[in-house]
């Protein structure tokens, strides 16, 4: 008994020994309280006082700021290593440089991705000088006057950005300083990350983004709790709005970050709801509040993003055929003159389709290969001397095709029937009982081009106008073809059938242009037309007769236009790729993706697999228990009344559903998927692996916990050198590349044992 | 799903809030059991319409009624049309196979199709037309289809009552579910899908009487484990596995009920109530008994059945593996198969795309199009047709006995294969393809040149082997792997230009793994000593035995990966969208002669008092979960109750019936939606009682030796009630009758009347007249 009281007693410090140093030189102002003294002084029923509120809640020591430099200085090193290296086209940097070619000489180009990050790395690119003049056509095309390091610093520049922000974003969430230190690092050497953020691609600016919207997201909440609608609440909401936006504008990716948000804010508004102290009228100012900072400002950003993109591409280019008539028509180089508002018996007129973007009513001389063997019918995209016609009278009794020009003017009504004429090879737009050759099925038809020169034709090359819908404005429009006007069909008088085209190509005896056929059963929007120019020949229209042209569409209708071909290129991305990957198999890095092979030297996208599978660690363990506290919960376990548990159940809850949120909806997708795209949930899962850290640390003293953690970040170092030849593309032997390859989906190796192959022949 | 005791405490605590709620307990509130007498005392009046309606006689009456006009709606002229509908063209045909006892394939269980065999037995089909296409003649062919076609209606008229018995169960007045049974009654999508041979009307007769044995089992919660609880969670079982086993869409029933019971149990696991961890365990056994194993035991007998009938090679043979196909009788596999040889002449088809292996003299070219050059071989092509050039010999690569089974080729062994015409023998290398710069080009080499002896080497690995097994013709499906470079022979429908003449590109594949390169051995053309035996002397006809869960096993998994694979388009599909709103419908059949057609198509009427009723329980809910968030408490306990428990139920058995089919990439079609509308059905009628009133016929569920008694409530709805429900039974008998030539096809409409009853303008019917617009 007595020892135990003689240990219990303060011992005095030998006289001898010199006085230890204080663990922070600098002391602190009082109410600056770590988390442990802070959790401490709340159980002695001490409550920081209002001036103790650092804004967002981010309190920060000057030693931890100095800590947080040197980490930075690391990222630094670690992102920027060589980043000259390798000196040509690494994976998508076909692409994502290509496009920044494209900005730079204005030719209009369409993408899947939103246009935040690819500006960001067009400005680079200009700034330097780049002049756009290089194609970026394979991978490991060596660069020629190409400021492609500048163009690579934007990324890199962000992926070194993240790391500070992921320490911030863990203190802010309230975790010790050790804990966030571990999680800056395990971003620094995430090799993933590194490989990701050196090359020209959107997934680091995509990364940086979402970081910084869940550590503005979190500020905001810390200043919630203070006091709702300072200055501070603000600005922290506010900024919250346009980090979101600018997520969602690098990459369609970022809707599951706004899910993240919108759930914690849906959260709040439900708890304040509930709060019944707060009156109506207050709950309705934080209602609106939110929704215009979180919704609307989002919004704004995101259209603003594509205001710039359509100022950038005012000229024409190979993203033109995605687009509709309309817009092409506002694109330089696509613009087209003024053309006369009438159609009359005899004029000149090209036609084109309305419901898809196959182009016009074309025809050239070669046949099909099947069915009649007659000249071809197609949709054919670009503007083109054999897209002209003439349409003439079908009912007329001599020649319709001269007689135009000597009877007076008469306009093509409702059900007129007429006769097309292909001007340049003199055959007339015929159809007949042969099966087309693509769609070969009893309902459709073929459409040929038939006749000669000075052959009236039969009655097979007779069409019956049918006016569907015209400008509500134009009341003639509904009822006789005005050029741009009116959509009308063409019914086959004698089969009945309708002219029709659809979205389904001719092989390459047709150049892979557009079928058209005659349908007994149209679909109304695919057997659709209308007349894009008109013109009548020996000037029989008067001279101020009518013109006509495109309406020059608005932002709004670009905007939407654009947002539709761009969901629709998306949904249709569903071929397979080489180095594809299904959801399931992200978190345990099933497989990496080979960016870059050249002379035996190899990048290969791969995670620093101690990181990677501790954070799915992390993940699953939350999963299981939090689901047995479910359990007890319901069994009468009060484990939910520690504020412990609560506390660090609300920190992994809100980790954990933004994980949740950037992984799962992937399980929905069918188009391609890549090991990349499990990057944002990572960055949840490594927050979350150590928050889980500073949950099972928590006990421990200060030293103790900083060694497991100099454990843990030693091992995570080790991986990364190891597989840094990988992330690189610095030279490896043999021996080491193969006993790098801990799993044989791990298929980088291949390539170097192969092109070690290739050299022995 | 709170307990009794705290509806009584509630209750009392609040007092009388509002005057209704109190004044339809007051009189009840005396221990007197006959509410009738109740009413009476109250009203003064004791023979008003009604109380009357609510007697057990009219609800004897009114049930009487619906039933027998369920039957007449859905039997009337069941004989025509006298051609084959739409689908029937695949159930009536696997009736006839079920008869003829030839196997075939179908993604869905068997259950339906096994009932419609038996009809079809019954009424003396034979099963020799086969229901080849849409429009041929039953009259002609002499099917007795009516009796085949009375199943499904049978099926549709008995599901009236049920769906009136759920209601009633659910504690609605008889009017109310008068109300649901008649928004099913006269539907004309349903009527229309039970009058032909669809297995869509069996669905949901079955997930009906699931939803009521289930409701019939909750109500005896307090007398759990009780002879009666027993009886209908069994009963909740097996006709859920009926369900399961008619349709594929049957899972969702199973979901449904699943997602109940989960909620349950969790109520039962719940501290609060005050039940033990053993008396959980007690529970969740019997239903694990009777929601699991019962049903899985009933799944498995229906299939145990559908393949002792299917004893015979038929359509589905070629679906399946070799093994299982050696089961059937007068299988071709069982009737040609035979061992190969070393040295025999064979040739060999590609299993997917049944082109042979062929080779001929003509040589790649040296250099592609795109600019990448070819290693100048010997062409090895896909052809579809015979020809000589499709001959290959078996080469051994290890020491063979003179004679005897020695010779037969092996599981595992090392082959070369030689092309016969032009002796050489197939090899591929390390050079890319025609058209795949991944895949290795497959070429020939002389084969008395040996410098490439290695890779003319081939693995021959046969699928699901055992060790040593021997290789046979047909049923032998193999893969061939190149042994230095470890890629698979491999070919897809991709032709090669002409200087191939448009054949079908061979190469070699790494990913050896695919099933797409698999290909078999067609034939056994001339042996080492000459003789090619034929089929008779083969001999071994007796059909193999195979352990019934390997076949069931197989033929589930083929069932599911061709049900993900229906993704063709289909003119008549359409999103799950638009079904609520009734937006499209399907086009069943057409006769130019008499402008006749049948077009599968909703009561518009009903389906939009469905959906509206939907919507409306929704934002009931949502405002109950918003008001009481801020402390008010605007629906009395037991209607909360009733609305949450009841009508949730039914939501969510509507939702788990619906939704899912977002998620499915297959071809979806308006008649999916028909078990989701039965439950809308039922939601619409719980809300219409809602609307009506407040009160609300409680207790429903039969009190335990435990409960405490509860104050007994009557629902009144008034007159207004069945007015409500009569007018709204007229309109919608009204339209049902006004686009009945659709549902029944006959009689026959003009353009204009076409016209007149297409009420959307998306519902593509046929025979619409033409617009005359004048000019």
């Amino acid at each position: 008994m007595s020892a135990g009281v003689r240990v219990r007693r303060a011992a005095s410090p030998p006289p001898s020994l010199p006085q230890a140093a204080p663990r922070f030189p600098n002391p602190r102002h009082h109410d600056h309280l770590d988390a442990d003294e802070r959790r401490a002084a709340a159980s002695r029923g001490y409550v920081p006082g209002r001036k103790s509120h650092a804004p967002g809640g981010v309190n920060l020591t000057s030693a931890e700021w100095k800590l947080l430099g040197v980490v930075v200085l690391i990222a630094f090193g670690v992102r920027l290593f060589r980043l000259s290296r390798p000196d040509s086209v690494v994976f998508d940097e076909v692409h994502f440089g290509k496009f920044a070619s494209k900005y730079i000489k204005s030719s209009y180009f369409v993408d899947v991705h939103p246009p935040l990050a690819k500006l960001l790395i067009t400005l680079a690119g200009f700034l330097s000088g780049y002049d756009g003049n290089f194609d970026f056509k394979d991978i490991a095309k060596v660069y020629e006057n190409v400021p492609y390091v500048a163009m690579r610093l934007v990324p890199a520049l962000l992926g070194v950005l993240t790391v500070p922000i992921s320490y911030l974003t863990l203190r802010a969430l309230d975790c010790r300083a050790t804990t966030a230190l571990m999680a800056s690092l395990f971003i620094t050497f995430e090799n993933g990350m590194i490989t990701q953020s050196r090359h020209i691609l959107l997934d680091s600016p995509l990364i940086f983004f979402t970081a910084l919207t869940v550590l503005l997201w979190t500020g905001f909440c810390n200043e919630d709790k203070h006091q709702p609608f300072t200055e501070g609440w603000w600005t922290w909401l506010a900024l919250t709005g346009l980090s979101l936006g600018a997520v969602v504008s690098c990459k369609w990716v970022g809707l599951f970050t706004i899910a993240t948000i919108g759930f914690g804010t849906i959260k709040q508004l439900w708890i304040l709801l509930g709060d019944l102290r707060v009156p109506p009228r207050l709950w309705i100012k934080h209602f609106i509040a939110r929704a215009i900072c979180l919704i609307l400002v989002p919004i704004l950003f995101y259209m603003f993003m594509f205001w710039i993109h359509f100022a950038i591409l005012t000229g024409s280019g190979d993203g033109d055929g995605f687009m509709s008539s309309e817009f092409q028509h506002t694109l330089r180089g696509r613009h087209m003159a003024d053309t006369y508002a009438d159609v009359a018996i005899g004029s000149t007129i090209t036609i084109r389709h309305v419901n898809t973007q196959g182009g016009y009513l074309h025809s050239h001389p070669h046949n099909y290969p099947t069915g009649s063997q007659q000249q071809q019918i197609t949709l054919y995209p670009h503007r083109d001397s054999n897209n002209d016609w003439r349409i003439v009278n079908g009912t007329d009794h001599g020649n319709p095709y001269t007689d135009w020009d000597v009877d007076p003017i008469s306009y093509v009504n409702i059900n007129t029937r007429v006769k097309l004429r292909h001007i340049s090879t003199e055959k007339s737009l015929h159809s007949h009982d042969f099966r087309p050759p693509v769609s070969d099925v009893d309902f459709q038809q073929e459409v040929s081009a038939y006749g000669m020169p000075n052959f009236a034709g039969d009655a097979n090359d007779d069409w019956i106008v049918e006016i569907v819908k015209g400008d509500p404005k134009d009341t003639e429009s509904w009822k006789r073809i005005k050029t741009l006007k009116t959509h009308f069909r063409l019914r086959h008088a004698l089969t009945g059938c309708y002219l029709f085209s659809h979205k389904t190509k001719l092989p390459d005896w047709a150049y892979e242009q557009q079928e058209v056929t005659c349908n007994k059963n149209a679909v109304m929007a695919n057997s659709l037309w209308y007349v894009e120019t008109s013109e009548h020949p020996n000037c029989k229209f008067p001279e101020n007769a009518p013109r006509a042209n495109y309406k020059k569409p608005g932002f709004f209708k670009k905007f939407l236009e654009l947002q539709q071909v761009m969901w629709i290129t998306n949904a249709g991305l569903t071929d397979r790729h080489n180095f594809d990957s299904r959801p399931d198999a992200w978190p345990r890095i099933r497989r990496g993706i080979n960016f870059w092979v050249k002379d035996h030297r190899q990048i290969y996208l791969l995670g620093n697999p101690m990181v990677w599978w501790l954070s799915s660690a992390a993940v699953f363990s939350y999963i299981a228990v939090r689901g047995f506290l479910i359990l007890r919960a319901q069994r009468g376990y009060r484990d939910f009344e520690s504020t412990k548990v609560v506390k660090y159940d609300t920190l992994c809850g809100f980790l954990f559903v933004g994980w949740a949120l950037h992984y799962l909806p992937f399980y929905l997708m069918n188009r391609q998927l890549f090991l990349h795209h499990y990057f944002p949930a990572l960055y949840f899962s490594i927050l979350l692996a150590c928050s889980v850290f500073d949950l099972v640390t928590s006990t421990l003293r200060p030293r103790v916990r900083l060694q497991i953690a100099a454990v843990l970040l030693i091992i995570a170092v080790w991986n990364y050198v190891y597989f840094s030849p990988l992330v690189y593309g610095n030279p490896w032997t043999k021996a080491k590349c193969r006993s790098a390859q801990w799993f044989k989906t791990w298929d980088f190796s291949w390539y170097v044992r192969h092109s070690a192959y290739l050299c022995l022949c | 799903m709170s307990g009794p005791q705290d509806v009584g405490i509630r209750q009392r605590a609040r007092g009388a809030p509002g005057g209704r709620a109190s004044q339809a307990q007051s009189p009840i509130s005396e221990p007197d059991d006959d509410h009738l007498a109740a009413y009476r005392a109250r009203d003064g009046e004791g023979w008003s319409i009604e109380h009357v309606l609510e007697t057990r006689e009219a609800s004897v009456g009114i049930v009487g009624v619906l039933t027998l006009l369920a039957f007449a709606l859905r039997f009337y002229k069941i004989n025509h049309p006298d051609q084959v509908v739409f689908d029937e063209v695949h159930f009536g045909k696997f009736a006839a196979h079920y008869i003829q006892r030839e196997y075939y394939f179908d993604v869905h269980p068997p259950l339906t199709k096994l009932l419609f065999g038996l009809a079809g037995w019954f009424v003396g089909f034979d099963g020799t037309f086969k229901f080849e296409s849409i429009g041929d003649s039953y009259t002609d062919a002499h099917v007795p289809y009516v009796g085949m076609r009375a199943l499904p209606a049978m099926f549709g008229s008995l599901t009236i009552p049920v769906v009136y018995a759920i209601m009633k169960e659910s504690g609605y007045s008889n009017v109310i579910a008068a109300f649901s049974a008649c928004l099913i009654l006269f539907d004309n999508a349903h009527i229309a899908q039970s009058r032909l041979i669809l297995l869509d009307a069996p669905l949901i007769f079955f997930m009906s009487l699931t939803i009521y044995s289930y409701i019939r089992y909750r109500k005896l919660r307090y007398l759990e484990f009780s002879p009666a609880w027993w009886g209908w969670l069994l009963a909740t079982g097996t006709f859920m596995a009926c369900t399961w086993s008619s349709k594929v869409n049957g899972v969702l029933t199973v979901a449904t009920i699943g997602i109940a019971v989960l909620i349950d149990l969790w109520d039962i696991l719940d501290i609060k109530k005050g039940y033990s961890i053993e008396y959980f365990w007690k529970h969740f056994v019997a239903r694990a008994v009777s929601l699991i194993a019962l049903p899985i035991t009933l799944y498995l007998l229906f299939f145990y059945i559908h393949l002792s009938v299917l004893t015979y090679s038929g359509p589905g043979d070629t679906f399946m593996s070799p093994a299982f196909q050696e089961t059937l009788r007068d299988n071709e596999l069982l009737m040609n198969s035979q061992e190969i040889r070393y040295y025999d002449h064979i040739t060999i088809k590609h299993k997917d795309t049944k082109v042979f292996l062929h080779s001929h003299p003509e040589r790649y070219p040296l250099k592609y199009d795109d600019g990448r050059i070819s290693s100048q071989g010997q062409q090895v092509t896909g052809y579809a047709h015979d020809d000589l050039n499709n001959h290959w010999q078996i080469i051994p690569t290890k020491a063979l006995p003179e004679t005897g089974r020695g010779r037969i080729v092996r599981h595992e062994d090392i082959i070369q294969l030689l092309h016969v015409n032009t002796q050489t023998l197939l090899l591929t290398h390390d050079v890319a393809s025609p058209t795949m710069p991944t895949n290795e080009e497959v070429t020939t080499w002389p084969k008395d040149d040996h410098s490439r002896y290695n890779d003319t080497l081939f693995h021959l690995r046969l699928v699901d082997a055992n060790p040593g097994g021997s290789w046979k013709t047909k049923s032998g499906h193999f893969k061939l792997i190149h042994v230095p470079t470890k890629v698979a022979l491999w070919t897809f429908p991709g032709q090669l230009p002409d200087w191939a003449f448009n054949q079908q590109e061979v190469n070699g594949k790494k990913e050896i793994a695919e099933k797409s390169t698999i290909w078999y051995a067609d034939d056994i053309l001339a042996t080492e000593d000459g003789e090619v035996k034929s089929a008779d002397e083969i001999g071994h006809t007796e059909p193999k035995k195979m352990n019934f869960f390997k076949k069931f096993g197989e033929l589930q998994i083929l069932m599911l990966q061709h049900n993900a694979g229906l993704i063709a388009s289909h003119p008549y599909a359409s999103g799950p969208f638009n079904w609520p709103f009734l937006v499209s419908g399907i086009s069943f059949w057409t006769q130019n002669e008499g402008q006749k057609q049948i077009y599968l198509t909703g009561n518009l009427l009903g389906w939009l008092a469905c959906t509206f009723g939907v919507a409306i329980f929704v934002g009931i809910l949502g405002a109950d979960l918003l008001a009481r968030r801020r402390g008010v408490d605007p629906i009395p306990l037991p209607v909360r109750n009733r609305l949450w428990n009841s009508t949730g139920f039914f939501l969510l058995v509507w939702a788990v019936h619906y939704f899912p089919f977002y998620l499915m990439g297959r071809q979806l079609f308006l008649h999916h939606y028909l078990p989701s509308h039965l439950a809308s059905a039922l939601v619409a009628g719980s809300v219409l009682h809602f609307v009506l009133s407040e009160t609300i016929n409680y207790p429903i569920s039969l009190r335990g030796p435990s409960t405490r008694p509860q104050p007994p409530q009557k629902a009144d709805i008034g007159m207004k009630g069945p007015v409500v429900v009569a007018v709204f039974a007229v309109f919608m008998f009204g339209l049902f009758v006004y686009i009945a030539p659709l549902t029944y096809g006959t009689p026959g409409l003009t353009g204009e009347q076409v016209n007149a009853r297409r009420l959307l303008n998306t519902w593509t019917l046929h025979f619409a007249a033409k617009k005359t617009d004048h000019v």
